[in-house]
């Protein structure tokens, strides 16, 4: 099945927030904990030549997703569309995934008296419903949050790129960030500026977690019973060997009734 | 050789000492400000951020089931060792392990945003999740150490038919808490593997999981022997000086092992330069090697571990560092993003203190009304000249030391 993607161009993005409203409306949720955000260069350069440059920024979708690898209870999940969905049924409020994700993605509504996470869930039973686009791609006036299949948007922005090349710095961010995402962001400044994090690894955070959990765990499992059992038994063998006397538990002896 | 466990006879303990009841208020006061902050919901009451989601909570729970690794370390060396001559110490040492474990629940409990959801891990699995590993096995784990102090209930109710029981499990009981230790206290260094962004690289290592897991059976000795004086003042009881040293004499191939592979760590990193560059955190990493190493040549010297005294001294150098390695993982090297910083709050701390509190109360009650020591060594019976020594000490504690 195809995957679906975002293409966010923050050459076009006009700082109106419009997608933060949709965001709201569509997940009933308050403006303050939508599941989309700005990020902001804030204002650059000297006057009269200023630059201020925005994007609208929200999960990333990873291929290899490294909360849905952290997620305690399984809460966070990739389905079969390549969206990363979050059960708020299962959620327990660990907050781990918040330490997982390299993009700080995962919001925790630390006002609730029973709080749980917040993130973008692609609009995903807006998509069952039938409708094309997440609510932020179907309300961006300046089509500046794109919606389709992945691969197309990825032709996209390297496209945008080929074609105005003055325009863009020669990056797309998502393509290899953290073994790669679903969204894709363009940008006429470097993604440091707008205030992305920048992920060192292009190897997702979850494939170490993989390696330590899967594979590191148990062998420490089996070595340590394995370890442990021959160890006693070795001894316990030796020391029957030497005819020691089976070392006896002395039953404690004493006056039941304690201190008194 | 045959080996004779000599069992005194339980002394029963005199009254609890005075200072329980105020640890008992103290803990009352701490378990309010717990559930004001189940009420008024983490925003209110705690200093908790998208930054820092986790606090001082976590940086306590880690720092305690390295310290509570006492239980499992000791039951290594008695048990699957057969060194029946550290016997003396297991009780009360399972009883901590037991209530540390409990303590690290209870304040996980507080910390959850849906506290009411604490046993969903029971039916949500995921496999991969090192806090999914982490929470079975606690919750197994306990389970566990409740049975390997059994036979103290079962001893004051004289059942012998459980007790026989019992015994009969306690080898397959231990294997499994030995293992299950390996697995949870290596887990709780696998949360720190994926937080490749976050931890600072002189921290950040694959090797976090066995890193955790051999400096808690470090941490478990320093335990035993910090507790054994402790008790001295508390129940007065306590552990003889050739138990202390046989558990000190292991510290140096413990912590030795550690230390090399902290090293190995740093040069297969390539992390050396980073010892000299990373300013503050430089000093924190470079003070926890020297801490370790410390510990290393302190128990190495036989004199120096085999007085009470002075291995209680190299007992809290490794106390020292193990608290400043788990706090420098969860806390000081977590990259803050946007300048944000963290420091507790006033209910974060009063939680951990109340809760600290009701640990020590509940092991005092426990003490007082079973057989927690009964194989350890009254007070009164150790050698005059050091009997001086304690009572001197006791001036400035008044009514709680002899």
């Amino acid at each position: 099945m195809a995957k679906y993607g975002f293409l966010i161009d923050a050459s076009r993005c006009i700082d109106c927030r419009a997608c933060l409203v949709a965001c709201s409306v569509e997940n009933n949720v308050p403006m303050k904990s939508t599941r989309i955000w700005i990020k902001d260069s804030g204002v650059t350069g000297e006057f009269p030549n200023l630059e201020r440059h925005t994007a609208p920024f929200h999960c990333m979708h990873c291929i290899d997703p490294s909360c849905v690898s952290a997620c305690t209870v399984g809460a966070l999940q990739k389905n079969e569309d390549g969206i990363i969905t979050y059960d708020n049924e299962a959620c327990i409020g660990c907050r781990y995934c918040m330490y997982a994700c390299p993009f700080e993605v995962p919001h925790f509504e630390w006002d609730q008296q029973f709080a749980l996470i917040t993130k973008c869930d692609l609009c995903v039973s807006r998509l069952g419903d039938g409708e094309a686009e997440p609510a932020c791609a179907a309300t961006c006036p300046t089509d500046a949050i794109q919606f389709g299949k992945r691969e197309d948007m990825l032709a996209m922005a390297h496209n945008r790129i080929k074609d105005e090349s003055s325009r863009y710095v020669d990056h797309v961010f998502g393509e290899h960030e953290n073994g790669g995402t679903s969204t894709f962001y363009i940008s006429p400044v470097p993604f440091e500026q707008l205030g992305f994090p920048s992920t060192e690894t292009m190897e997702s955070p979850a494939h170490f977690n993989r390696i330590a959990t899967e594979e590191g765990t148990p062998i420490i499992a089996v070595g340590a019973a394995i370890g442990m059992t021959g160890i006693y038994l070795a001894i316990e063998h030796n020391q029957k060997k030497n005819g020691t006397d089976k070392i006896e538990h002395v039953e404690t002896k004493h006056d039941s009734a304690g201190k008194e | 050789m045959g080996i004779n466990i000599k069992i005194k006879s339980f002394n029963a303990l005199e009254g609890l000492p005075r200072f329980v009841y105020v640890l008992a208020v103290i803990a009352a006061l701490g378990m309010s400000a717990g559930l004001y902050r189940l009420y008024a919901g983490l925003a209110d009451t705690t200093n908790l951020s998208t930054v820092f989601p986790w606090g001082l909570w976590i940086s306590f729970d880690l720092t305690n089931v390295a310290f509570s690794g006492a239980a499992f370390t000791l039951s290594m060396l008695v048990y699957i060792f057969h060194m029946h001559d550290l016997h003396a110490a297991v009780r009360p040492t399972v009883l901590f392990g037991l209530l540390g474990y409990s303590s690290v629940l209870v304040i996980l409990f507080f910390d959850l945003g849906r506290w009411d959801r604490f046993w969903h891990f029971l039916v949500y699995p995921n496999l991969s999740s090192a806090l999914f590993e982490v929470s079975w096995c606690i919750a197994i784990y306990s389970a566990i150490l409740t049975f390997e102090f059994s036979p103290v209930i079962l001893d004051k109710f004289k059942n012998e038919k459980i007790s026989k029981i019992v015994q009969k499990m306690t080898i397959g009981m231990v294997i499994a808490g030995i293992t299950l230790s390996s697995m949870h206290q290596s887990s709780l260094g696998s949360l720190f593997v994926i937080q490749i962004h976050r931890l600072h690289p002189l921290w950040y290592s694959l090797a976090q999981p066995e890193f955790f897991l051999v400096s808690s059976m470090a941490a478990g000795i320093s335990t035993i022997i910090i507790g054994s004086y402790v008790s001295i003042w508390m129940f007065k009881q306590t552990l003889s000086e050739k138990i202390i040293e046989k558990l000190g004499s292991f510290v140096p191939w413990i912590f030795g092992l550690y230390l090399l592979m902290k090293i190995g760590d740093l040069i297969l990193g390539n992390k050396l330069g980073l010892l000299f560059t990373s300013g503050m955190l430089s000093v924190l990493y470079i003070a926890e090697l020297l801490l370790t190493l410390a510990a290393i040549i302190w128990f190495s010297v036989k004199k120096l571990r085999a007085t009470r005294k002075n291995a209680l001294n190299g007992a809290l150098i490794i106390a020292a560092g193990i608290v400043l390695n788990r706090f420098d993982v969860t806390w000081f090297a977590m990259k803050s993003i946007d300048g944000a910083t963290y420091f507790p709050s006033f209910i974060e701390i009063a939680l951990l203190v109340g809760v600290t509190s009701g640990l020590i109360v509940v092991f005092s009650l426990a003490a007082h009304f079973f057989p927690v020591f009964s194989e350890t060594l009254p007070v009164k019976d150790l050698p005059q000249s050091e009997l001086v020594a304690l009572k001197l000490v006791s001036i400035f504690c008044g009514r709680l030391m002899i």
